[in-house]
C-alpha cells in the first residue's frame, strides 16, 4: 500500500514538473530561441554551404540542426530549470519534497524531447520548402525509430547535468560559452571522424555522439563514420546511456543525501 | 539660505561624470553577460568553437582554402554580436527587473553620456573579441593577415565594435516596449550568420534577404574587414568604412531617439510598468 502511494506520487510529481515546463515554455517566449529559431537559421545556413554538394547533404543539414534543437533544449532546458528553482527559492523545498528530484527532473527532461522533436520537425519541414522536396532517405521507417533514439540518448545527457546544476551556479556558463563545443563535439553537423584522432575519446563519452552515427550510418548511403560501423554505434550508444542513466541516479541520490545531511545546499 | 538654493538648483552630473559612471558601473548591473567568466568565454572560447564549427561543415561540404578562410573570417568578426548587440540590448531587461527604470526616467541625467558611456566597456570587449578571433584565423585556419593590412583592419574593427555596440543599443531601445530583449537579441545574434555574409557572400541569397543583409551593420563591417585583408585601396576602404560608420551614427541616432520617445509617453502616461 504505502508503495502504491509512493509509486502513485512519483507519477504524478513527474507529471506535475511535465506540465509546469510546458505552461513555462508557453509562457516564455526566450525557449523559442533555442529550440526553433536558432536551429532553422543554422539549418538554412548549413543547406545553403550544402547547396549542390550531393542528395545526402540535406540530411546532413536537416540533422544536424534537428539534432542542435534537441542539444539546446537539453543544455539550456535541464540548466535553467534548476537556475529558476534558485531564484524562486523553489530548490530546497522540491529536493526535501519526498519525491526524489530525479522523477521531478525526469518530467522537465520529457517536456525538453518533445520540444526538441517540435523543433527538429519544423526544421525538417523550413528545409524540405527551401530544397524544393524531401531527402533522399533509404529506409524512413528506422530514420525516425533512430531520431527518437537519439532523443533518449540526450535526455541521458539532461538529466545529468540537470543532477550537476545542482551544485553549481556555472549552468549559464556552460550553456552559452559550451553550445558550440557540444556541437562540434557531438558531430551535430558533420561526422566526429573529421575531427583530429585524439578528440575521439572524448567525444565517445556522450551517448548521442554513438546515436547519431549509427543515424548517419542508416540514412546516408556510404557514410565515413566510425569503423565499428551502425550495430558497433548502435551498441556503444546503447550502453553509454544506460552508464548516463546509472550515474544519473547515482549522483541524484548522493546530491540529494548529501545537501540534506549537510545542509548547505544554499552555498552551491 | 544655502539650503534653499541647492533646493531651487537641481543637482545635474556632468556629461563626463555620467559618462564615466555608467561606463563603470553598466557591467556590473545592467549589461548582460559581464561576469568575468563569461567576458573570457566570450574573447576566447566563443570565437574558436564558433569558427571550428562552421569550418569543419564548409570541409563536409567540399569547400577549398578560400570558402575555409571566407568562413573563418566571417565567425570571426561574427562572434562580436555576443559582446555587443546581445549584452548591450539587455540593459533594458535588467533595469525592469531591477526596478531600476523608473528611477532612471525621472533623472536629470544627461542620455547621451549614459549610453554611451554604457557601451564603452561592450566596445572593447568587442574589439578583444574581433582580434582574438582574427587570430585565431590566422594562426589555425590559414588566413593571411598581411602586415601591411593590420591599421587598415584596425581601423574596420574599431568602427565595426561602434557600429555593432550602437545596434545594440538600439535593440534596447525597441525592448523597451517588449517584455523581454532576449528574443530579440537571439534572434540578430543568429540573424548575422544568415544574412551578412559571414559563411557565404551575401549574393547568394534572394534579393530581398540581400536588402535586410544590407540594413545591418554586421554587413558592412564585416565587407570592410574582408577589404582591409584583401588590401584593397583607400578609395575602396573608404567608401566601405563610410558605410559602417553610417550604421554606428543611425544606430546611435536612433537609439537615443526610441529612448527619448519612450520617455516622453511613460511619463505622459505612467504606463512605464506596462511594458
Amino acid at each position: 500500500m504505502a508503495n502504491a502511494t509512493a509509486t502513485y506520487s512519483r507519477g504524478r510529481s513527474t507529471y506535475a514538473a511535465l506540465r509546469l515546463s510546458v505552461l513555462q515554455f508557453l509562457a516564455d517566449p526566450q525557449w523559442l530561441v533555442p529550440s526553433m529559431i536558432a536551429p532553422v537559421i543554422f539549418a538554412l545556413v548549413s543547406f545553403e554551404l550544402f547547396r549542390g554538394a550531393g542528395p545526402y547533404f540535406l540530411t546532413y543539414a536537416i540533422l544536424g540542426a534537428g539534432m542542435m534543437s534537441m542539444w539546446g533544449q537539453t543544455l539550456y532546458g535541464s540548466g535553467w530549470a534548476t537556475g529558476q528553482d534558485r531564484e524562486f527559492g523553489t530548490l530546497e523545498p522540491t529536493i526535501q519534497a519526498p519525491t526524489p528530484y530525479l522523477y521531478i527532473v525526469l518530467g522537465r527532461v520529457l517536456w525538453n524531447v518533445v520540444s526538441g522533436l517540435i523543433g527538429g520537425a519544423i526544421v525538417y519541414v523550413v528545409i524540405v520548402a527551401f530544397a524544393g522536396g524531401p531527402p533522399a532517405v533509404p529506409d524512413p521507417a528506422a530514420f525516425a525509430l533512430l531520431f527518437v533514439f537519439v532523443m533518449v540518448t540526450l535526455a541521458a545527457v539532461g538529466i545529468v547535468f540537470a543532477a550537476f546544476y545542482v551544485y553549481t551556479r556555472y549552468a549559464g556558463f556552460i550553456q552559452n560559452i559550451g553550445e558550440f563545443a557540444f556541437y562540434i563535439g557531438t558531430g551535430c553537423m558533420f561526422p566526429v571522424v573529421l575531427l583530429p584522432f585524439y578528440t575521439n575519446p572524448v567525444s565517445l563519452i556522450f551517448p548521442p555522439t554513438w546515436a547519431l552515427d549509427a543515424l548517419r550510418f542508416n540514412a546516408i548511403p556510404g557514410y565515413q563514420g566510425f569503423g565499428w560501423g551502425f550495430w558497433g554505434d548502435l551498441a556503444g550508444a546503447v550502453a553509454t546511456t544506460a552508464v548516463y542513466l546509472g550515474v544519473a541516479g547515482a549522483i541524484f541520490h548522493r546530491v540529494e543525501r548529501h545537501v540534506l545531511e549537510e545542509g548547505n545546499l544554499s552555498e552551491y | 539660505m544655502a539650503l534653499a538654493t541647492s533646493l531651487r538648483t537641481p543637482y545635474r552630473p556632468s556629461f563626463w561624470r555620467t559618462f564615466w559612471t555608467n561606463a563603470v558601473m553598466a557591467p556590473r548591473t545592467s549589461l548582460g553577460f559581464m561576469r568575468v567568466d563569461f567576458v573570457l568565454g566570450t574573447v576566447f572560447v566563443v570565437p574558436l568553437t564558433q569558427m571550428a564549427f562552421f569550418v569543419l561543415v564548409v570541409r563536409l561540404a567540399g569547400g577549398g582554402a578560400s570558402e575555409i578562410e571566407f568562413a573563418a573570417v566571417g565567425n570571426a568578426v561574427a562572434t562580436v554580436t555576443y559582446s555587443s548587440v546581445f549584452s548591450v540590448c539587455q540593459t533594458t531587461d535588467s533595469e525592469k527587473e531591477q526596478g531600476t527604470m523608473e528611477h532612471l526616467l525621472v533623472s536629470p541625467t544627461n542620455r547621451l553620456a549614459l549610453y554611451f558611456g554604457r557601451g564603452l566597456i561592450p566596445i572593447l570587449i568587442s574589439l578583444a573579441t574581433v582580434a582574438v578571433g582574427l587570430t585565431y584565423a590566422a594562426l589555425l585556419f590559414g588566413v593571411k593577415i598581411p602586415a601591411g593590412a593590420i591599421p587598415a583592419l584596425a581601423v574596420s574593427v574599431v568602427l565595426t565594435a561602434f557600429a555593432m555596440v550602437g545596434f545594440g543599443l538600439l535593440l534596447g531601445g525597441v525592448a523597451l516596449y517588449l517584455r523581454t530583449s532576449i528574443i530579440l537579441g537571439n534572434i540578430f545574434l543568429f540573424v548575422g550568420l544568415l544574412l551578412s555574409g559571414v559563411n557565404f557572400p551575401l549574393s547568394s541569397l534572394p534579393l530581398p534577404l540581400q536588402w535586410v543583409g544590407d540594413a545591418l551593420p554586421l554587413t558592412w563591417g564585416l565587407a570592410a574587414i574582408r577589404a582591409a585583408l584583401a588590401g584593397n585601396s583607400l578609395g575602396a576602404l573608404g567608401a566601405l568604412w563610410a558605410a559602417v560608420a553610417i550604421a554606428a551614427i543611425a544606430s546611435f541616432a536612433l537609439a537615443i531617439g526610441l529612448w527619448e520617445y519612450f520617455e516622453r509617453r511613460a511619463l505622459a502616461t505612467g504606463s512605464i510598468a506596462r511594458f
